[in-house]
């Protein structure tokens, strides 16, 4: 059987679609729709997977185009190098998050977990349909129902937390729809036409470009959750079910990113060099402020969350280096730009989905997010502390893993910037280089907490006292997620071409060389050169050293002790004095970055969002009685006085009514003739 | 993949650099010594220490995990490698395709992660302040490491560590400016990491940077000291062999390859002592101050980088 991509395309929509509407039908059989629901995910994610393939790996750009109900937009789905990755991107996570949702939705049995499963399917499927259609008002559709069916998954505990974060989501999420169709709009009138094909055309440049992308850069990247439009996303990832937190993380913040590239370098073509230094230095910030945040939570799920506005600013950081490059005719910066950052969007999907699946399974197991109440899980949940240790590496960009790869790239795409013949993107390169290395200097020891706090050291509550394994189905989607956190960084030199062709497909260039052998390279050798099969090979050869040290050298040795209290320096240890969430590594770098940390107050937009609201509700309470008073009240007072005046021609007289009548009548005749 | 006598020339300088390792901070030792107006233990009692050690039990805390076991191996293996990929003895790196100033920085901070892991992961809480320092201190270096070598790098138009080691000299005559400053802060970070006063002093453990090593005992102890003598040697062979590679070996003759033997040692003795030295004449601070003493780092690789745009 042979079927197209765009047919495997069909065939993982259906089965999302048909995966909501089990759930729908099953809300007395919850058990029955969790796995109705799950297997429908895996099995859609894997047809995805499927669909997704060719083109990725240089296959042409698929089109299908059809009428559609409306007259005013064309149905045209468009499955191109840049729509393959995402779909690839999502499919994968829904993967291996539907396999977790076999056992975790269970927790919520009772309590609709038929819900979740129509939920969490509409929510995937249309982030599949939104990155392949290539029409605005198509486009804004799925774009809705994205964030309506995410906005259901957030509110779903129904706690207090929930409801406030959901309402916080909801704002935010709807003052960027609407910053997104004004810029839409814009395009529609000039090109006179919603398909995208038609915006590609318009070749659109001056002002109005740029007007578009703002409207455009900050729409998305209240989605994507950049700072200053970050707050919403550390309180609404964590009040969603775990693998709703993950797919949200992981998946759905791309999709502002993936918005931002489509309108800014796919529709515009990027055409102003200072779109790509906004990017840059939004990217930048968020990277820096959305770790610096991370380290002070104690909320194992809020940590991971602040963690992502830090990797959408990395990510951010890669494809605004990318911009400058096609802005300024560098196509090899910009082809490694985009690269580095389309790589490090499929790792942090890979390594986010992992952490909140890991943050999942211990709330499963323990039913609490706060690490000072968690601790010494390792031993009592190995294979999650083990999954989740590899994801932590990940995201601290350790060597030979996945997301250091990605920030090496993006290291050496700003480094091609020091060399470039304006001054700005030449201070700029090596301005985004340090800030990358202080947010991975903060990324350690943001996850040498979260790994330290939840799973070393001794329990600190009952609940963590008790904890055991996470079921299979859990166990087996992390193991699955942490095995491609390997293989996407072992496996550099195979991977690293794939995103280069789908850079290249953006630039409109030549697929830069970018791997030979085992290493990759930023399209020169000359600049740098990096291979992490070596690396891999050579980190793991080498501990034979310490190894036949300790064999050789062994003498009347006993065998390891692993017992008793600790040392401690000889003092008696109590529960206080260990490590907390407080006074670990946060502490000291809250004293020494105080100011950063201060802003985040005035960045928070809770406030001033609920202050806002208030102000228009109270407003248009009073606006009511102002429009009543002098505008409809005067209109019936009239009326009444006029039915007052006309009263008089009502006089319930039987003969005067025919008068009328035939008075009308006259009156007409005479007009006709 | 690198040749055959690359690989193993690789192999001879790591095992070259760890067999020094003890010596060097035993030379720290006996400098530190003689200005406390000691006699000191001589510089071979690291020697000794490591092989006693290493015929002693390994006594780890119950609330330990695997993380607190494969930590020390983790960071000399990753030391090791570090040591393979550096411009020891030539100009070029044997491993060049790992031999990028953006994979040692990580390389460093794999280090750094299982270092201060182990400390929190031992539940002792000595153990869990002294992780905490000591990744507070990372994000305080890293900045300025990752600024000073970018400096280099661009003036070598590669971030490779064995080009602009082969190309330095051309760089001095083409920004010396940059170059002397970018050394400066350069020099300062790798002091730091060194493990030096005012920010730490390594024999004092509890509380301090070094505090990871109190729940250590016996054979991992050994190997975890190892790990750290080895840190400070490719440290300081890191500084030398970017900055002042001069000395080894360009093409390779017998007289060449006497020379660099010869000056390896020297060069790195030099250092050690320079470091001993500064070290044992500060006094030790606060260490919620220290952020204030990097911004002097910091300073000098920030004026590095302004000399080299403005092509001085």
């Amino acid at each position: 059987m042979n079927i197209t991509p765009l047919g495997f395309l069909l065939i993982s929509l259906t089965l999302y679609l048909a995966g909501a509407m089990a759930s729908l039908l099953l809300p007395r059989r919850e058990q029955l729709a969790i796995q109705a629901s799950g297997v429908a995910g895996v099995l859609g994610g894997a047809a995805g997977l499927l669909a997704a393939w060719p083109t990725l790996l240089g296959g042409a750009t698929q089109l299908f185009s059809a009428d559609g109900p409306f007259p005013f937009a064309h149905f045209v789905v468009r499955l191109d190098p840049l729509a393959a990755l995402m779909v690839f991107v999502i499919s994968l996570l829904v993967l291996v998050c539907s396999l977790y949702s076999l056992a975790y939705v269970r927790e919520y049995a009772g309590r609709g977990a038929w819900a979740m499963g129509i939920f969490t399917n509409i929510f995937v499927a249309s982030m599949v349909a939104l990155v392949v259609i290539d029409n605005a008002f198509y486009f804004l559709i799925f774009f809705e129902m994205m964030s309506l069916a995410s906005y259901f998954l957030v509110i779903f505990d129904q706690d207090e937390e929930a409801v406030s974060a959901g309402f916080l989501y909801f704002l935010i999420a709807h003052a960027g729809s609407v910053l997104i169709m004004a810029a839409f709009f814009i395009l529609y009138a000039r090109s006179g036409s919603l398909d995208f094909e038609s915006f590609r055309a318009l070749h659109l440049t001056g002002p109005w470009a740029s007007a578009v992308f703002l409207l455009a850069f900050f729409g998305f990247g209240a989605k994507a959750g950049m700072v200053p439009l970050h707050s919403w996303l550390p309180r609404a990832h964590p009040a969603a079910p775990s693998h709703a937190s993950a797919l949200m993380s992981g998946v759905m913040v791309k999709i502002g990113v993936f918005g931002i590239i489509k309108v800014g370098i796919d529709l515009l073509g990027a055409t102003s060099s200072w779109w790509g230094m906004l990017v840059l230095a939004i990217g930048a910030v968020s990277a820096v402020l959305g770790v610096l945040y991370a380290l002070a939570e104690k909320d194992l799920k809020r940590l991971l969350a602040y963690s992502t506005v830090e990797n959408v600013g990395i990510i951010l950081m890669g494809v605004g280096a990318g911009m400058i490059g096609i802005a300024s005719h560098t196509p090899l910066l910009a082809a490694v730009g985009l690269l580095a950052g389309f790589y490090h969007l499929l790792n942090h999907a890979v390594f986010k989905g992992l952490l909140f699946l890991g943050a999942g399974s211990i709330l499963y197991r323990t039913h609490t997010k706060d690490m000072d109440l968690l601790g010494g899980l390792a031993t009592r949940m190995p294979w999650t502390a083990g999954a989740f240790l590899v994801g932590a590496m990940a995201i601290c960009a350790l060597p030979p893993l996945n997301g250091f790869v990605s920030e090496w790239f993006t290291y050496q795409a700003l480094f091609s910037m020091g060399s470039a013949s304006d001054l700005a993107v030449r201070l700029a390169g090596p301005v985004g280089m340090v800030m990358l290395a202080i947010t991975g200097a903060l990324a350690a020891a943001c996850f040498v907490k979260a790994y330290g706090l939840s799973f070393s050291g001794l329990p600190r509550s009952a609940h963590a006292d008790h904890a055991q394994e996470a079921p299979l189905p859990m166990v087996l989607a992390m193991l699955l997620l942490a095995l491609a956190i390997v293989a996407f960084g072992v496996g550099a030199p195979l991977v690293t071409p794939v995103m280069a062709g789908v850079a290249a497909s953006l630039v409109q260039g030549a697929v830069p060389a970018v791997a030979q052998g085992g290493s990759v390279f930023p399209g020169s050798a000359v600049q740098a050169v990096l291979s992490t099969p070596l690396l891999a090979l050579l980190l793991l050869a080498v501990p034979v050293v310490p190894l036949l040290l300790v064999a050789g050298l062994k003498g009347v040795r006993l065998a390891r002790r692993h017992a008793g209290d600790a040392w401690a320096c000889g003092y008696a240890q109590e529960q206080a004095m260990t490590a907390s969430s407080r006074g670990f590594v946060a502490q000291p770098l809250e004293a020494m970055f105080a100011p950063l940390y201060r802003l985040r107050e005035l960045l928070d937009l809770v406030g001033p969002s609920k202050r806002g609201l208030q102000w228009s509700i109270d407003a248009t309470a009073r606006l009511e009685p102002v429009w009543d008073a002098k505008v409809v009240s005067r209109v019936v007072d009239l009326v009444q006085w006029l039915g007052g005046k006309v009263q008089w021609l009502q006089s319930g007289d039987f003969r005067i009514y025919c008068l009328y009548v035939v008075f009308t009548l006259v009156v007409l005749l005479l007009v006709v003739v | 993949m690198p040749s055959l006598d690359m690989l193993f020339l690789a192999i001879l300088q790591a095992l070259v650099l760890l067999a020094v390792a003890p010596l060097m901070t035993g030379v720290s030792r006996m400098i530190r010594a003689r200005m406390h107006s000691r006699r000191g233990p001589g510089v071979l009692q690291d020697y000794r220490d490591v092989i006693k050690l290493l015929k002693r039990q390994d006594v780890a805390p119950g609330s330990a995990g695997v993380v607190f076991q494969l930590a020390p191996y983790v960071i000399l293996s990753a030391m090791l490698m570090l040591a393979m990929a550096l411009p020891v003895f030539t100009r070029q790196s044997p491993v060049g395709a790992v031999a990028d100033l953006i994979t040692f920085a990580y390389v460093f901070a794999l280090a750094r992660f299982f270092f201060a892991l182990s400390g929190i992961d031992s539940g002792s809480s000595f153990a869990g302040i002294g992780a905490s320092r000591e990744l507070t201190l990372g994000v305080l270096v890293e900045p300025t490491m990752i600024l000073s070598l970018v400096v280099v790098a661009l003036v070598e138009g590669s971030t490779n560590l064995g080009s602009i080691s082969a190309s330095i000299t051309g760089g001095y005559l083409q920004a010396p400016m940059a170059i002397l400053l970018a050394m400066a802060a350069f020099a300062f970070t790798v002091f730091i990491e060194m493990g030096k006063l005012p920010f730490d002093m390594a024999e004092a453990e509890q509380e301090l940077q070094e505090g990871p090593l109190t729940e250590y005992s016996g054979s991992s102890l050994a190997v975890l000291k190892l790990g750290l003598g080895l840190k400070k040697v490719v440290l300081a062979q890191f500084l030398i062999g970017v900055f002042l590679p001069f000395g080894n070996i360009e093409v390779l003759t017998g007289m060449t390859a006497l020379v660099a033997a010869v000056v390896l040692p020297l060069k790195l003795l030099a250092i050690f002592v320079m470091a001993g030295i500064i070290e044992n004449s500060m006094a030790r601070g606060r260490f919620m101050l220290t952020s204030h003493v990097t911004w002097i780092g910091f300073g000098f690789a920030v004026l590095a980088f302004v000399f080299y745009l403005t092509g001085l």
